[in-house]
């Protein structure tokens, strides 16, 4: 069964041992995959402090429990280490076909320590694990990589997950893909394997998940009904027509496009960037990852030549459209091509470069610390040029390589206040100012700004709507408007967290389960406890959320963070610069008394952030107690 | 009378396609063309006629105006 005897895969690239590990079923039972299975190795295994890029720091690439399963966006897998953007806790989430070959490959997961003294990479197939010399695939771009790593090995059918040459020169948010299309691209975790000389991990299997689960039927009715409902339900419907990029005119619409730098709301060449223009220019099909009958993937075309990256996703339009003031779908769509071909978080690296354009404005870099290029924002060209100097740690792309807070220390003046950035992660291309909840998880993530630890406000804003009646049996009750901190609020986000969270233990993607999108409370139990028998009811699923997240602080804590550094950039809490929320700013004092009741909901010290005792043995994490700070009660 | 859906109320409208072309006689409430269509009006955030926000309750629309209706807009 799913949940017994699964098996992860322990490799030391500094002696080149190769370990196989059972996990016992009770503890597999607390720490389900994904999120829960990555937080308890890091703290086990990790000592605090360990420098980013020594060999000490720990990488686990772990599958969820569904990962795999028949089951339409139960696809994916988290990558785990110290983030090197951020010095905390580091993840980053997938999709794609790589985690469910993994997963029939046997494995649940991978632990990655020590550093190569070559560059290699990993061959997996079942109970056959090499590590390979990697020095001919050093510096290529991903693509390249890809096709020669399946050379290699004769089958075109393998998986590869690799970082590109920015994880390689150790850009802080380096990312991590898979099949080219599917990324890994927040905290800095390509960087991380390229600390480790480590540039891919090629996978092959042949067990098919449901052959192991607890009641293969139900799952597999589960699938089909799940797969027919994708085009009964709006929101899943939307997100095979128009993918992610259909947002950008709405954001637009409500004033909480991010524009320059996130100085503005409302970006006045939207109709160069929305949707309609995307299909009509770029679109080539419609993708999906492994049984998925969402198809969110967009297919593009490039200067007439289909893409082997996939298209623009819409955090990288928002980030290289109108947050650096770019107007241009092609230039956007260049960007996207740069960004997979080195392997860069397309988030962080469009938010960087936005940060420059802002400082460069501000006469804070100038030409001569640009090599000449115009970096003013709206100057696509040289966006694309800056791009290229990022991943291979050229000129000023050296400095910005290393994140927008520590380029920003280095320039010093006002440039910090142009760093828009928590914990050292730049945010994502969603507005806080529009969008309170949001806002209260870019600053309480132990990751730094993440965009993906609640569902989006406009979700709970209205009793009568679908999503917010898809999240009664979550436990939600009363809705609330979407620029709001009240304690109902800070409920609705507790328990938003921790469903979330459990979507990153089990392997769900953001785009299956209510109420983001189709896929009902208790069908998601349905596939749980099919998969695993373990008769789960949803009080235990958001407890293995709240379990997970619970680590995730634990480790930040250890390394020093505290309440001081769940806050938000000081641009947030000023007004907007147009739009209909030109001047309103994210209330500063409300924020602080929101964060104090949902530090209480958590059962977290109100002042120091720290978990209590109580509340770690509710979540049977007193083995934990021992990692704390002193403060802890 | 033009009527663009953003978000996920493209779902709604007939066909699926937006914009949806109405030829309207005289002014008429635009919450009773949603109610025709059978838009549910709890998942409609954002209205604007003519580049306007408005108050989906009150708005009357006349045949040449441009109307836009936008539901919530989550992330991804």
């Amino acid at each position: 069964m799913i949940g017994q005897s699964e098996k992860i895969l322990r490799i030391n690239l500094s002696d080149g041992s190769i370990e196989t590990e059972i996990l016992a079923d009770e503890f597999y039972k607390l720490y389900p995959g994904g999120k829960a299975l990555a937080g308890f190795i890091l703290l086990n295994e990790m000592p605090a402090n360990t420098p980013v890029f020594s060999p000490e720091n720990v990488l686990v690439i772990a599958n969820g429990l569904l990962t795999g399963a028949p089951v339409s966006t139960a696809t994916r897998y988290v990558v785990s280490a110290r983030s090197p953007l951020t010095n905390s806790y580091g993840e980053s989430e997938a999709a794609g076909f790589w985690g469910p070959e993994l997963k029939m490959a046997g494995y649940e997961a991978i632990v990655v320590k020590g550093r190569a003294e070559q560059p290699v990479y990993v061959w997996i197939q079942g109970d056959q694990v090499e590590i390979r010399p990697a020095e001919h695939l050093w510096g290529k771009q991903t693509a390249e990589v890809q096709e020669l790593i399946r050379q290699e090995l004769g089958d075109e059918k393998i998986r590869v997950l690799q970082i590109g040459p920015a994880g390689e020169n150790l850009v802080r948010y380096a990312g991590i893909t898979n099949d080219l299309r599917h990324f890994n691209g927040r905290n800095g975790m390509g960087a991380v394997m390229g600390s480790k000389n480590l540039r891919a991990i090629a996978v092959r299997g042949d067990q098919r998940y449901q052959s192991k689960a607890h009641d293969p039927d139900s799952l597999l009715g589960l699938g089909r009904k799940l797969a027919k409902s994708v085009r009964e339900n709006p929101l899943s419907w939307d997100l095979q027509q128009r993918g992610t990029p259909g947002i950008v005119e709405p954001l637009n619409k409500g004033g909480i496009l991010p524009t320059r730098n996130f100085r503005q709301g409302v970006f006045e060449n939207v109709d160069s960037i929305k949707w309609e223009v995307y299909e009509k220019e770029l679109l080539t099909a419609r993708r999906s990852c492994y049984a998925c009958a969402v198809r969110c993937k967009r297919e593009v075309s490039l200067n007439g030549e289909v893409s082997r990256y996939g298209g623009p996703e819409y955090e990288t339009i928002g980030a290289f459209g109108p947050n650096c003031a770019v107007g241009d779908l092609q230039v956007i769509a260049r960007a996207n091509e740069l960004c997979n071909a080195y392997m860069l978080d397309s988030i962080s690296t469009g938010a960087t470069i936005a940060f420059a354009m802002e400082c460069f404005e501000h006469g804070l870099i100038d030409l001569e610390d640009t090599g000449g290029l115009d970096l003013r924002f709206g100057n696509g060209e040289a966006m694309l040029v800056m791009i290229e100097q990022i991943a291979l740690r050229q000129g000023l792309g050296d400095l910005l390589a290393e994140g927008s807070l520590r380029a920003a220390e280095a320039i010093g003046g006002e440039a910090g206040f142009f760093a828009i950035q928590v914990k050292g992660q730049e945010l994502a291309m969603h507005e806080p100012r529009g969008k309170y909840n949001v806002g209260m998880g870019y600053a309480i993530s132990e990751i730094g700004a993440d965009h993906l630890v609640v569902a989006h406000d406009p979700a709970l804003a209205n009793s009568e709507s679908i999503t917010f009646k898809s999240a009664i049996p979550l436990g939600i009750e009363e809705a609330q408007p979407v620029r709001s901190l009240s304690a109902e609020k800070m409920k609705h986000f507790y328990i938003l967290e921790k469903w979330g969270s459990f979507e990153k233990v089990v392997g769900f993607c953001f785009f299956g389960p209510a109420p983001r999108s189709f896929i009902h409370p208790d069908d998601v139990l349905l596939a749980v406890n099919a998969a695993t028998g373990w008769n789960q009811d949803i009080a235990g699923l958001l407890k293995i959320g709240e379990r997970a997240t619970n680590m995730a602080r634990i480790f930040n804590l250890r390394e020093g963070f505290s309440r001081k550094d769940d806050t938000l950039p000081e641009r947030i809490f000023q007004g907007l610069e147009n739009g209909p929320l030109q001047g309103e700013p994210y209330p500063r004092h409300e924020f602080q008394e929101a964060l104090s009741t949902l530090y209480a909901l958590k059962g977290w010290h109100p002042e120091s952030g720290i978990p209590t005792r109580e509340r770690l043995r509710e979540l049977s994490l007193e083995w934990a107690e021992e990692l704390l700070p002193e403060k802890a009660e | 009378m033009r009527l663009h859906a953003g978000g996920y109320l493209t779902f709604y409208l007939p066909q699926r396609k937006s914009p949806m072309e109405l030829h309207l006689a005289q002014p008429i409430l635009l919450i009773a063309i949603l109610q025709k269509y059978r838009i549910p009006k709890s998942e409609v955030q954002l209205v604007s006629v003519n580049g306007t926000q408005v108050d989906l309750e009150t708005a009357l629309v006349v045949d040449r105006d441009e109307v836009q209706i936008v539901s919530g807009v989550d992330g991804g």
